[in-house]
């Protein structure tokens, strides 16, 4: 193939896959997901009911790779049996993801609170019929973005697996990226806007969670919120890295032209990494001279 | 009928070969620095996230790698070393992203609770330390630890699909059934070997400077018992094809 066409194909890619980045960790945020909503589950326990949805069908990825999965799948029979438009199969395949998945929402949301009722934890149907919507809404953005991806490369890009396995892989990875980068901006800064920003949450603050908003009690709308202005976007900004540079260096090297090449994308792969090795580097550097030390050394004093 | 013992000693290298892949799948857990629930808060040092999961991500994305170059290329170290720097991309990518929110969005310093200093910077470590935590971020040990942990994991995975591929390549098979079949063996075999060493992990771990990591022999050991059974199964089904 071109180049080019390639070349721009991949940037499309890397575009859907940071806007599916940004909704996976705001889906994530809204209904409360993934390792952050260990802090929400704990909260009544502390004593400390609160208006915030609490789902966690399961780890994110699992969750992610079962709605990519189940809407690949649907994509890829309407397409081949039916003949219907990539473009229509994709918004179904979506669409029946998001309902699966608000399916698994309303059941984990039900579920959680009312196995807190001896903690006086009330289970808020308002809360019910708002958020499960928006998160679904979120998924159907995550699921058509990660089928955009996938149907690109299966179709243009010729990838030889076929696209519902593609879908699901595509899907672990987002949630394992969700789950690493986004969620921290949740489940470490937003949960715990109580205490000293620059800290770790100490342990004996488990389960004391913010539970007032900006007005009125917080509930799932204000953390995403809060979690659209840094982590949303840098989740996206991650997963679009992922998808756009393991597929650059296979593009711009293209190991179909001979073996040299072949190994010409294995050693631009391994200078990104070797950049990126040293960017943290840096980045640790300036953090421990911008914050500095939490304790004096016992030694020196 | 399918002769079964032929299929097993005509395909005994690549059952060795995809029992190899899944031993390294397991050690490469091992190196990826995961601090479960706890990381998420900033209470431990590592990625806020489960071992099963991340090791899985960093891994299928290598296999989505050297699937696409084993397409184009028969050459086993080139679909090797695709896979590796896919996961090892991944991983990076992951980890610096996640410094950022540590760093910018949070506000702490990366710091290890395990070591007094950072084996590879000499760094000190304990001073960072917030209070009341188990270390936050990712120094530079756990981060060097996750692109290992990306290498090998990727590296593995790409061995079983190769080896998966290479067993079922007959003049009479559909390719694409082929690659299905061989791709979701990889995914599985993938995730069982992702599983058994999160036995020794326990939800957290640094990095190869942490004193859980050498436990590995254990979990690459129980591996090889698994993924041998695993790869016999395997290469029946592809085999039979």
């Amino acid at each position: 193939m071109e180049p080019l066409i390639s070349m721009g194909v991949l940037a499309l890619m890397g575009a859907a896959a940071t806007v599916a980045g940004a909704s996976e960790d705001l889906e994530s945020d809204v209904g409360s997901q993934s390792n952050p909503n260990s802090q929400v589950q704990l909260a009544p326990q502390m004593m400390y009911p609160h208006r915030i949805y609490n789902k966690a069908i399961s780890g994110e990825p699992p969750s992610n790779a079962l709605m990519c999965a189940v809407g690949g799948t649907t994509a890829t029979v309407l397409m081949s049996a039916y003949n219907m438009s990539p473009v229509f199969a994709i918004a179904m395949g979506a669409l029946i993801a998001a309902l699966v998945h608000g399916t698994y929402s309303v059941t984990a949301f039900l579920g959680r609170p009312t196995s807190q009722k001896r903690f006086k934890q009330p289970v808020y149907l308002d809360i019910l019929w708002s958020h499960t919507p928006v998160i679904m809404g979120y998924s159907y953005i995550t699921t058509f973005c990660i089928l955009v991806i996938s149907y690109l490369m299966v179709s243009v890009l010729g990838h030889p697996f076929p696209l519902p396995l593609i879908a699901f892989i595509w899907g672990i990875t987002i949630g394992a990226i969700g789950s690493s980068t986004g969620d921290v901006h949740y489940g470490a800064e937003r949960e715990f806007q109580s205490v000293e920003f620059g800290a770790g949450l100490n342990a004996a603050n488990s389960g004391n969670i913010v539970r007032k908003g900006e007005s009125g009690l917080r509930n799932g709308f204000d953390n995403s919120w809060f979690c659209a202005k840094f982590g949303g976007p840098v989740t996206g900004i991650a997963f679009g890295m992922v998808v756009f540079l393991s597929g650059w260096v296979t593009t711009v090297f293209d190991p179909a032209k001979g073996i040299a090449i072949g190994w010409l994308s294995v050693i631009a792969g391994v200078i990104l990494v070797l950049i990126m090795i040293l960017w943290n580097r840096k980045i640790e550097v300036a953090a421990r001279a911008a914050y500095g030390p939490y304790k004096e050394d016992e030694v020196a004093a | 009928m399918i002769d079964i013992a032929g299929i097993l000693i005509d395909n005994i290298l690549y059952v060795l070969l995809i029992t190899l892949g899944g031993a390294l799948i397991s050690l490469s857990v091992h190196f990826v620095p995961v601090g479960g629930a706890p990381a998420a808060m900033a209470q431990a040092t590592g990625i806020g996230t489960g071992t099963v999961q991340l090791a899985a991500g960093a891994g299928l994305t290598g296999l989505v790698a050297a699937g696409a170059v084993m397409q184009v290329s028969n050459s086993l170290p080139l679909v090797l070393a695709a896979g590796a720097v896919g996961a090892m991309i991944m991983m990076s990518v992951t980890m610096i992203v996640g410094t950022w929110v540590y760093v910018y969005g949070v506000g702490c310093p990366p710091a290890s609770a395990k070591v007094k200093y950072d084996p590879i910077t000499k760094d000190r470590q304990d001073l960072y330390v917030s209070q009341g935590t188990e270390g936050h971020g990712l120094p530079t040990v756990s981060y060097v630890s996750g692109v290992l942990g990306g290498l090998f994991g990727g590296l593995g995975g790409s061995l079983v699909y190769h080896s998966l591929i290479t067993a079922g390549m007959g003049p009479d098979v559909v390719m694409s059934n082929l690659i299905g079949l061989a791709s979701v063996f990889a995914v599985g075999i993938f995730f069982v070997n992702a599983v058994i060493p999160s036995y020794n992990i326990g939800g957290t771990i640094e990095g190869f400077h942490d004193p859980k990591f050498k436990k590995w022999p254990k979990a690459v050991f129980s591996s090889l018992i698994a993924t041998f059974m695993c790869a016999l199964v395997a290469v029946l089904a592809i085999g039979g094809l």
